[in-house]
């Protein structure tokens, strides 16, 4: 990644603010905090931010009124709501006032990272709507992936399986949390394994079958890992 | 019954009843009061008898209605009645028989009063009094009817409200102001309850977020703690697995909260807003989210969606509602085996040939019941599904006959 995108975490628990910072800093962004709404103002009002990670209960009020304030600065700034409350009316609402996604606690980092990085990529459409790794490219507006410039057909689940390990390079990512994205939330527990090793067997063979290297690594069983050298 | 038929009814029945009892007693009572005046009469013109008899021969004494006869013996005066024949008509008189002694001689006399007008007077007396009750049961009715209809105007106001009362919806009942003293009491003692199920539905609904706000965010710390270790470079393959292990209870956990408040959340009415959508364009686009699982357990999908069933649900609970039951016949079915959804005349059914249950059929809808092999599954969804299906009073039955088979009779 060329530049770093500054990323404002507000969140009140603290340790989870320290995790989701350590995380977002070990992928390549520029993570500041802020523990409350007061804070949150201040330092949208000193820095530029690509995208706000927004914790709905705060300390000083609801994370729901500072979304308003957020997108009717002229600045187009990502907004996801990091939120422990499930609740329907919550989410439809803060999509609502115009908040990009929203994701219920407790979430997974890789999930997170991928997350921001599509929403900071739909915000940024001057931006070169493509990511390469290597002899890998793909294009996420039109799900289309090049190998060595040759097109290379595959499902929807396994284009977004390659996406996101595309926003999660060299991290260790568990099974369960491939389960939880390639099951959209819905299928809980069960065969979630199973549908994650098939998934990732076929993405592998047909990067490999095309000539890419094998980058998806198996963590002793318990996960996978996209390896860059 | 209606409360306006019910009183009318007990009106007319008790109107009834004394209007018979009255009038019998009236016309006793009328014939009483003739018949101690016609005695009166009698007595009257006996003593103007015995006055003439003591100037006067009796035998001049004899008339149209004054009869005398030469008797042996003494009698005591009587009251009976008797008949005569007057120009070939029987008429009814009463009549005095008294014995009369003069010069040595007892003679029985009659003396006679006719009956037959005041016969006619009890009759018109009770057919005019028959005839004024009636009329005055009649406008008594009608002018009660109308005032419990009046009074009650507010009484079915209220109720059409309390029948259009939807939680979600309704702060305020709004009930017409009453009249009448106890609807007026009624009306508050509503009011005050709807307003009082109102606070607790909100309060209950801040409850469940507050329980799920305070049991995620530890639960969000630990997974992030874990996910975090997960990354450095030098973890042997068990401390890997471990935290992998961690991990997944840990998500395990949010994932049985977030289901017992949705539970608590369908218990509780949160999901009332529906709207009306075709069951086969939903099961058909959800089934899509299971494509790669039946591929990988190599089910055969039967697929018979024969008529257009149109339902009226909340579409996030009918969402959940038909990818419940297509995940556990997926799970549950042997590798290779038959996945059958079928939907037709408003009755959805989704077998596959899973192994025999390990515990009661009746158990099948109660959570935390799973068979032993997949004791990775949270076990609610199918009570999900039942609670469901009892929110819209759906018929929801389970059979196994080779195939388990989960059938819904949708309303129509």
């Amino acid at each position: 990644m060329l530049k770093k995108h500054n990323i404002l975490v507000v969140e009140d628990e603290l340790e989870l603010a320290k995790s989701t910072i350590s995380s977002l800093s070990e992928n390549g962004f520029s993570p500041f905090h802020a523990k409350d709404l007061k804070s949150a103002r201040k330092l949208l009002k000193q820095e530029k931010f690509a995208a706000v990670l927004l914790d709905l209960g705060l300390p000083d009020g609801d994370g729901i009124s500072l979304i308003k304030e957020i997108k009717n600065t002229k600045i187009e700034i990502g907004l996801i709501i990091v939120s422990a409350k499930d609740a329907l009316e919550k989410k439809v609402q803060g999509l609502e006032l115009g908040a990009d996604d929203y994701l219920t606690k407790p979430f997974f980092f890789s999930e997170l990272n991928a997350r921001l990085k599509s929403v900071i990529r739909r915000l940024n459409l001057e931006d070169n709507q493509q990511l390469t790794i290597n002899e890998i490219t793909l294009f996420p507006e039109e799900m289309r992936t090049l190998i060595h410039g040759k097109i290379v057909e595959l499902t929807g689940k396994e284009f977004g399986l390659l996406l996101y390990f595309f926003s999660n390079p060299n991290r260790v990512i568990s099974k369960t949390t491939l389960g939880e994205f390639m099951s959209s939330s819905y299928a809980d527990y069960g065969f979630t394994d199973d549908v994650v090793y098939t998934h990732i067997k076929n993405l592998k063979k047909k990067i490999t079958n095309s000539g890419g290297n094998d980058y998806i690594k198996n963590v002793y069983g318990v996960g996978y890992k996209f390896t860059i050298a | 019954m209606k409360l306006l038929t019910k009183t009318s009814l007990n009106f007319i029945s008790a109107s009834v009843i004394f209007f018979l009892l009255g009038s019998v007693a009236m016309y006793f009572s009328v014939r009483n009061i003739i018949a101690e005046d016609l005695k009166s009469q009698l007595l009257q013109q006996q003593n103007k008898f015995i006055y003439n008899a003591n100037q006067n021969k009796l035998t001049d004494l004899t008339s149209k209605l004054v009869f005398i006869q030469i008797t042996d013996n003494e009698i005591g005066y009587s009251f009976s009645d008797t008949v005569l024949i007057v120009n070939d008509s029987y008429i009814l008189y009463r009549k005095l028989q008294f014995s009369y002694l003069q010069d040595e001689q007892y003679y029985q006399v009659s003396i006679l009063q006719n009956q037959s007008q005041s016969d006619l007077l009890i009759k018109k007396i009770v057919i005019m009094n028959v005839g004024f009750a009636m009329l005055f049961f009649l406008i008594m009715f009608f002018v009660n009817r109308q005032s419990i209809k009046s009074a009650l105007s507010v009484f079915y106001s209220t109720i059409r409200k309390l029948e259009d009362f939807e939680l979600s919806k309704a702060q305020n009942l709004s009930l017409e102001t009453a009249d009448v003293q106890e609807i007026k009491k009624l009306n508050e003692v509503f009011e005050k309850m709807a307003t009082q199920i109102y606070n607790d539905f909100e309060a209950q609904k801040e409850y469940t977020e507050n329980v799920s706000h305070e049991l995620q965010t530890p639960l969000a710390i630990i997974s992030s703690k874990a996910d975090e270790l997960m990354q450095a470079d030098n973890l042997s393959k068990e401390q890997m697995e471990q935290l992998a292990l961690l991990l997944e209870t840990t998500n395990r956990l949010s994932k049985i909260n977030q289901a017992l408040i949705f539970l608590t959340k369908i218990d509780n009415r949160f999901y009332t807003q529906g709207s009306s959508f075709s069951l086969n364009d939903l099961i058909k686009e959800k089934l899509q989210i299971f494509d790669v699982a039946i591929q990988e357990k190599e089910l055969k999908l039967e697929l018979d969606l024969l008529d257009i069933t149109q339902v009226y649900m909340n579409p996030y609970l009918a969402e959940t509602l038909i990818i419940n039951l297509i995940k556990n016949a997926i799970i549950h079915n042997t590798s290779g085996g038959v996945l059958c959804i079928q939907l037709s005349n408003n009755t959805l059914s989704i077998s596959n040939n899973g192994s025999p249950l390990s515990f009661p059929e009746k158990d099948i809808f109660k959570r935390f019941v799973r068979s032993e092999n997949s004791k990775k599954n949270l076990g609610i969804g199918l009570s999900i599904v039942q609670r469901i299906c009892e929110l819209y009073t759906f018929n929801i039955t389970y059979t196994y006959d080779c195939e388990h088979q989960f059938k819904i009779i949708f309303k129509k």
